[in-house]
């Protein structure tokens, strides 16, 4: 039997799965990966599997003539990277329901690594809820974010 | 030890289209990275890296992010044109997060603490474990190469008086 690997977005209106085992996993730290999700490194796992979207389908930025990267319209969560219109996307592992899964085994671009790469273990730990007001807040909030496997049904909270 | 000293300002950044923009007059001293859930999956990545700025420092110089409530309390801002993650905001609180890869210097940005550990990638525990692949570009082509360097729609890291951003498509 196969192994599958699910995901979506944060708001749950795109779902993806998709047959594994996957053929790469990877964190790119180049410029561009870094600007289009906004964060230090682009983390992705490919397979030579298509990718199946189960629910709602990614909007896409063509970021270069060769490269169009995918995002939920609504949440705005960043779920692909492909190469060509109709290329197999390889899929961000952020938005993986079992993200640990999911090893990088190679990184790109190390030349344009963020400084805290260098030296990752001096940053100190800090809880979440701290305090008492901010642990109380947890303890009542409501999520709007899409569990962590596929749903038959599913209205997105939250908004703009 | 190093003394711990956040870098002076003002920064501008925005996102990968360049249809939002913004500056921020100065950071607060919280530069940090989340590993929750939640933060994981809004920015399909191993972790949120952020940093605070004070509303009354922050300027949308260009455009407006979309935002997405995650929850009762928290709003996520993006460009609704291209997809970049943009900044975790409480509501009510005294600042915006904003995603340091957004800045158009997030070198500059030393990150200070790491929070949310119950979800901590395990890759992070063995980053150096990870086979190094070359430089951005030396795993393509020169022809590709040249074709993205022509053909790149990332805004520049600074600001422009003009850009027109290319649409992203619908499927």
């Amino acid at each position: 039997m196969t192994e599958h690997f699910t995901g979506g977005c944060q708001c749950g209106a795109v779902r993806y799965r998709v047959a594994g085992p996957p053929s790469g996993v990877s964190i790119c730290n180049c410029r561009m990966c870094q600007k289009a999700l906004g964060n230090l490194t682009g983390p992705f796992a490919s397979f030579k599997a298509r990718v199946a979207w189960t629910r709602g389908a990614p909007k896409l930025f063509r970021s270069s003539d060769r490269v169009w990267r995918g995002f939920c319209a609504n949440c705005g969560t960043p779920l692909t990277y492909q190469w060509g219109a109709s290329g197999n996307p390889a899929l961000t592992i952020g938005s993986f329901d079992r993200p640990d899964e999911l090893m990088p085994t190679v990184e790109f671009a190390r030349d344009n690594r963020h400084p805290i790469f260098l030296r990752y273990d001096s940053m100190t730990e800090e809880p979440l809820g701290t305090t008492d007001e901010e642990r109380d807040i947890l303890a009542i909030l409501r999520s709007f974010q899409h569990p962590d496997q596929d749903t038959e049904t599913w209205t997105p909270g939250g908004g703009q | 030890m190093t003394e711990r000293q956040m870098p002076e300002g003002p920064f501008s950044g925005g996102c990968q289209c360049g249809a939002i923009r913004f500056h921020a007059l100065a950071l607060r001293d919280n530069p940090h990275v989340c590993y929750c859930r939640m933060c994981q999956k809004a920015t399909g990545n191993l972790f949120a890296a952020l940093v605070g700025v004070r509303h009354e420092h922050l300027t949308w110089s260009r455009g407006v992010p979309a935002e997405f409530m995650s929850s009762e309390i928290a709003a996520r801002g993006f460009c609704s044109n291209c997809g970049t993650s943009l900044y975790y905001r409480a509501q009510g609180g005294p600042h915006v997060s904003i995603s340091i890869g957004a800045f158009d210097e997030p070198q500059k940005i030393a990150l200070w603490y790491q929070l949310g550990m119950e979800g901590k990638h395990p890759s992070l525990f063995h980053l150096n474990d990870i086979e190094e692949a070359g430089t951005t570009e030396s795993n393509e082509s020169e022809y590709d190469i040249a074709l993205i360097r022509k053909s790149n729609q990332q805004h520049p890291d600074h600001d422009t008086d003009v850009w027109t951003a290319r649409p992203g498509v619908l499927r």
